[in-house]
C-alpha cells in the first residue's frame, strides 16, 4: 500500500483526495474518472490527469537497480583534455554520464577548457575519442567563433600526423574544421529564465541528437548572481537546475560540465581585540557553500605566480592534487613543451616559490622543470578550495 | 482516517459500510445506532474489533531487550576511529547521519561501508545515489586494496544494489518498493541485506525546499518515515549523508533544518583538519553531535588518502586493517 501523501501529484489535487478520505494510491486505482470527480471533489480533468500520472507509475516502476558490477561495466570513457596531466589526474579526462564544475577568476581559461573539451569529444573513435557532439550553452557571450576555428583546426593537424592505417585515414575525412563546427550545437541564454527554460527541454533535444556526449554550461553562476532578491528562491531555483542536470548526465550518458565564478568570502580573523574586527579575504566559488555539493567533481583554476595551475578539490575516485597547465595559441595544453612533459609527466609540479626559478623555467622549460621538481613534492602541494586573495 | 471496506472485520458487511460513517470510532455508538439503524450491539463489536486491529501492541522491555541481543548487528564502517565514535559500528535499526561540506569524505565513508559490509561481512548492501557520485572504479579500487582475488571482487560488487534516483518521487517510489518485497528480493543473491546507503539525502530535498512552498516539508517527513519504518522492518541499518550550513555564527552544522535533526539516531560532522603534514588535505575530523550511546562533541580523527594500490601502505583506501572481523 502506497500512500497518496507521497504520490506526484499537485498539493490541491492531494489535499482535496486526502480530505474525501482517500489515504493509499490502491483506492484511487480501480475507480473511473468520473467516480473519482465526485467522491473527491475534483474537476474531470484533474481527475483523469490523477489517473494518467498513477498508472504512469505502476507502468515505470524504479527497476531493480544494477548491481555495483554492471555499474563498473558502464564507467570508463572520458573526454581528454589534450593536457595529459590533467587527464592523469582526472583519471583520464572528464568522465561521461558524471558533472564537473569548472571555477576560477575570470580571465584565468575557463572557456578555453570548454571550448577545448567541445572539440575534444569530437575526436574519432579511432583516434580514441568519442566521435560525439556538443553542446554549448552560453550566458555570457564569451564564445568566439574564431577561437573555435583556432581548436578545430590544431586538433584536426594532431590527428593527421597519426593516421596510420586506413580506417583512420578514412575517419580523417569526416573530421574537419568544418564538420566539427557542425556537430557543436550553440544555445545563447540571456538570463536565468531562459537557462531554466533551456535546460527544461534539452532532454528532448538529447533524444533527437543522440550523439551528444558534452553538454556545457558557461557560465551557470552568472545568471544567478543577479535579479535576486529572495535568496531562497535563488537556492531553490539552483538546486532543482542541478538535480536536472545530474538526470541528463545519467540518463543519456553525457558529460555535463558548468563553469562558476569565485567570490570573495570574508573570514573573521580569530585572537583579534573585541571591537576591532579584522577579516581576511577568501577567494571561494560563488553561489554558496551548498552549491558545492552538486558537482560529482570540481576543478579549480587559479594562477600560482606566472603559472597555471588546476587543481581537482572534489572528486570520488581521484587524489586531491595539482598540476599546470598552459593555453596556447592550439588550445589548452600542458605546462611545458610536449617534449618534456613525455619525459616527466610527474614532475609538472609548478613550486613558483622563489621569482628566480620561475624566470629560469620560462626561458629553458625543459632542463629547469626536470631538475627542480620532486615528484614527492606534489602531494604535498594538494590543494584547498580556498586560496589567499589579493597577496 | 481509515475508510472502512467490506471485509474488513467479520460483521462489517456491504450494508452496514454504506450506511457507516467514518468516524464510527469516535462517535456516539447510541446515536449511530439509531441514525444507521444498525444494532447497537453490532456496532460495539466492529468498534472493539477495529481499535484492536488499529492499535500498537504492547511489549515489555525484556522482549525488546531479547530481540536486540538476537538481533542486532554492528556494521563496521571498516575505520577504526570512526566505529570508535559511533561506538563499534551502525547499529541495524537506525539510521545514522553522516554531514560535512563538499569534499570532506562523506560519500567516501559510505563507499568503504559498502565494500566493507559486501565483502568481508558478505552481506548485500543497497547503495541510493542521488548525485551521481557513486564510483564504480572506486569501489573497486577499495576492494583491490583488501583482496587480490578478482572473484571475491566480483562477488563483492554484486552484492552492492545500486539506484539511481534524481527527484524525491522516485525516491519515495524506490524507498516504498524496497519496503514492499524488494529488500528480500535483493537479498536472494547472497547474505541478507544489512544495510542501506541514501547518499546524499539533502540533494534530493534541498530542492523542494525554499520559497513560500511548504510541501517539500512533508515528503521530507514522508522520506524519513519510511527510511524508519525500513530500519526497523527489515533490520538493517540506514546510512544517509547531509550537506552542511553555517550557524548564525558560522559554525557548523547539518542541513535540511531542525524537523530533519530529530529523524537520524546519531550524527556525525565532518571536517577538514587542517593539520600541515605530508598529506595535507586527507586528513578528516569527524565530531560527533548526536548519539544515545556515546558522549557528544567527542571528536576522532580519520585519514584517508585516494591512493588505489596496497603497496602505499595505510593509504589503501579508507584504512581497511581492524580487529573487529566477524
Amino acid at each position: 500500500m502506497k500512500p497518496l501523501s507521497a504520490a506526484p501529484l499537485s498539493p490541491s489535487v492531494k489535499v482535496k483526495l486526502l480530505r474525501a478520505g482517500f489515504d493509499w494510491e490502491e483506492e484511487l486505482r480501480g475507480l473511473e474518472p468520473l467516480e473519482l470527480s465526485r467522491e473527491g471533489g475534483l474537476s474531470l480533468e484533474e481527475a483523469l490527469e490523477v489517473q494518467q500520472i498513477l498508472t504512469r507509475g505502476v507502468e515505470q516502476p524504479g527497476g531493480g537497480g544494477l548491481t555495483a558490477l554492471e555499474l563498473l561495466q558502464q564507467e570508463e570513457r572520458s573526454i581528454v583534455t589534450f593536457c595529459s596531466q590533467l587527464d592523469a589526474l582526472l583519471g583520464g579526462g572528464v568522465p561521461l554520464g558524471r558533472t564537473s564544475e569548472v571555477c576560477g577568476t575570470p580571465g584565468v581559461g575557463k572557456t578555453q577548457l570548454c571550448l577545448q573539451l567541445c572539440v575534444d569529444v569530437q575526436i574519432p573513435e579511432c583516434f580514441g575519442g568519442l566521435g560525439g557532439h556538443a553542446v554549448f550553452v552560453d550566458t555570457e557571450g564569451s564564445l568566439v567563433v574564431q577561437r573555435v576555428v583556432d581548436l578545430a583546426q590544431a586538433a584536426v593537424h594532431h590527428c593527421s600526423l597519426q593516421d596510420h592505417d586506413p580506417e583512420q585515414q578514412e575517419a580523417m575525412k569526416t573530421f574537419t574544421m568544418e564538420t566539427i563546427l557542425e556537430h557543436l550545437h550553440l544555445m545563447r541564454c540571456h538570463d536565468y529564465v531562459e537557462l531554466l527554460a533551456q535546460v527544461h527541454l534539452l532532454p528532448d533535444f538529447l533524444v533527437r541528437h543522440s550523439k551528444v556526449r558534452l553538454l556545457v554550461i558557461d557560465s551557470l553562476a552568472f545568471p544567478f548572481r543577479r535579479h535576486f532578491e529572495d535568496l531562497s528562491v535563488r537556492t531553490r531555483l539552483l538546486n532543482g537546475l542541478a538535480q536536472q542536470l545530474l538526470q541528463i548526465a545519467s540518463q543519456h550518458s553525457v558529460a555535463v560540465v558548468w563553469t562558476n565564478q569565485m567570490t570573495t568570502q570574508l573570514v573573521p580573523v580569530l585572537g583579534e581585540t573585541p571591537g576591532h574586527r579584522a577579516a581576511r579575504g577568501l577567494l571561494v566559488p560563488a553561489l554558496g557553500e551548498t552549491w558545492g555539493h552538486w558537482a560529482t567533481q570540481r576543478l579549480l583554476l587559479h594562477w600560482e605566480g606566472p603559472h597555471r595551475l588546476a587543481s581537482v578539490f572534489k572528486s570520488p575516485n581521484n587524489m586531491e592534487s595539482s598540476v599546470s597547465y598552459s593555453i596556447t595559441q592550439q588550445g589548452f595544453r600542458d605546462a611545458s613543451s610536449s617534449l618534456s612533459e613525455s619525459k616527466q609527466p610527474s614532475s609538472s609540479l609548478s613550486e613558483s616559490k622563489q621569482p628566480s626559478s620561475s624566470l629560469s623555467e620560462s626561458k629553458q622549460p625543459s632542463s629547469s622543470l626536470s631538475e627542480s621538481k620532486q615528484p614527492s613534492s606534489s602531494l604535498s602541494e594538494s590543494k584547498r578550495p580556498r586560496m589567499q586573495e589579493g597577496q | 482516517m481509515v475508510v472502512l471496506r467490506e471485509g474488513m472485520c467479520p460483521g462489517l458487511d456491504e450494508d452496514v459500510v454504506r450506511d457507516l460513517l467514518e468516524d464510527l470510532v469516535a462517535s456516539d455508538t447510541e446515536e449511530l445506532a439509531q441514525k444507521c439503524s444498525v444494532s447497537y450491539k453490532a456496532l460495539l463489536a466492529i468498534r472493539r474489533v477495529l481499535l484492536a486491529q488499529h492499535t500498537a501492541f504492547p511489549v515489555s522491555g525484556l522482549d525488546l531487550y531479547e530481540e536486540l541481543v538476537s538481533s542486532t548487528a554492528i556494521l563496521s564502517t571498516s575505520i577504526p576511529s570512526l566505529d570508535k565514535l559511533l561506538d563499534s559500528g551502525l547499529y541495524t535499526g537506525e539510521i545514522t547521519e553522516l554531514s560535512g561540506a563538499p569534499g570532506t569524505g562523506k560519500s567516501q565513508v559510505c563507499f568503504a561501508t559498502a565494500t566493507h559490509t559486501a565483502h568481508r561481512l558478505k552481506q548485500s548492501v543497497i547503495y541510493i545515489d542521488t548525485t551521481g557520485g557513486l564510483s564504480a572504479t572506486r569501489l573497486l579500487q577499495m576492494l583491490q586494496v583488501q583482496t587480490d582475488e578478482t572473484g571475491e571482487q566480483t562477488e563483492a560488487l554484486q552484492r552492492i544494489r545500486v539506484f539511481r534516483v534524481f527527484d524525491i518521487f522516485s525516491l519515495l517510489d524506490c524507498l516504498h518498493g524496497l519496503r514492499c518485497g524488494g529488500l528480500q528480493q535483493a537479498s536472494l543473491g547472497g547474505g541478507s541485506v544489512k544495510a542501506v546507503i541514501l547518499d546524499s539525502v539533502s540533494a534530493i530535498i534541498s530542492p523542494t525546499l525554499g520559497g513560500k512552498q511548504n510541501e517539500g516539508m512533508s515528503l521530507m517527513m514522508q522520506v524519513a518515515g519510511t527510511l524508519k519504518t525500513i530500519a526497523k522492518d527489515f533490520n538493517v541499518a540506514v546510512l544517509v549523508t547531509n550537506h552542511m550550513t553555517r550557524g548564525p555564527g558560522g559554525e557548523p552544522q547539518a542541513g535540511l533544518g531542525l524537523s530533519w535533526s530529530h529523524v537520524p539516531r546519531t550524527r556525525l560532522l565532518l571536517e577538514r583538519s587542517d593539520g600541515a603534514g605530508p598529506l595535507l588535505g586527507s586528513k578528516r575530523t569527524a565530531t560527533l553531535v548526536k548519539s544515545s550511546r556515546r558522549p557528544c562533541h567527542i571528536k576522532a580523527e580519520f585519514d584517508f588518502n585516494r591512493g588505489s594500490r596496497p603497496e602505499e601502505g595505510l593509504l589503501g583506501g579508507v584504512r581497511v586493517r581492524d580487529g573487529s572481523d566477524p
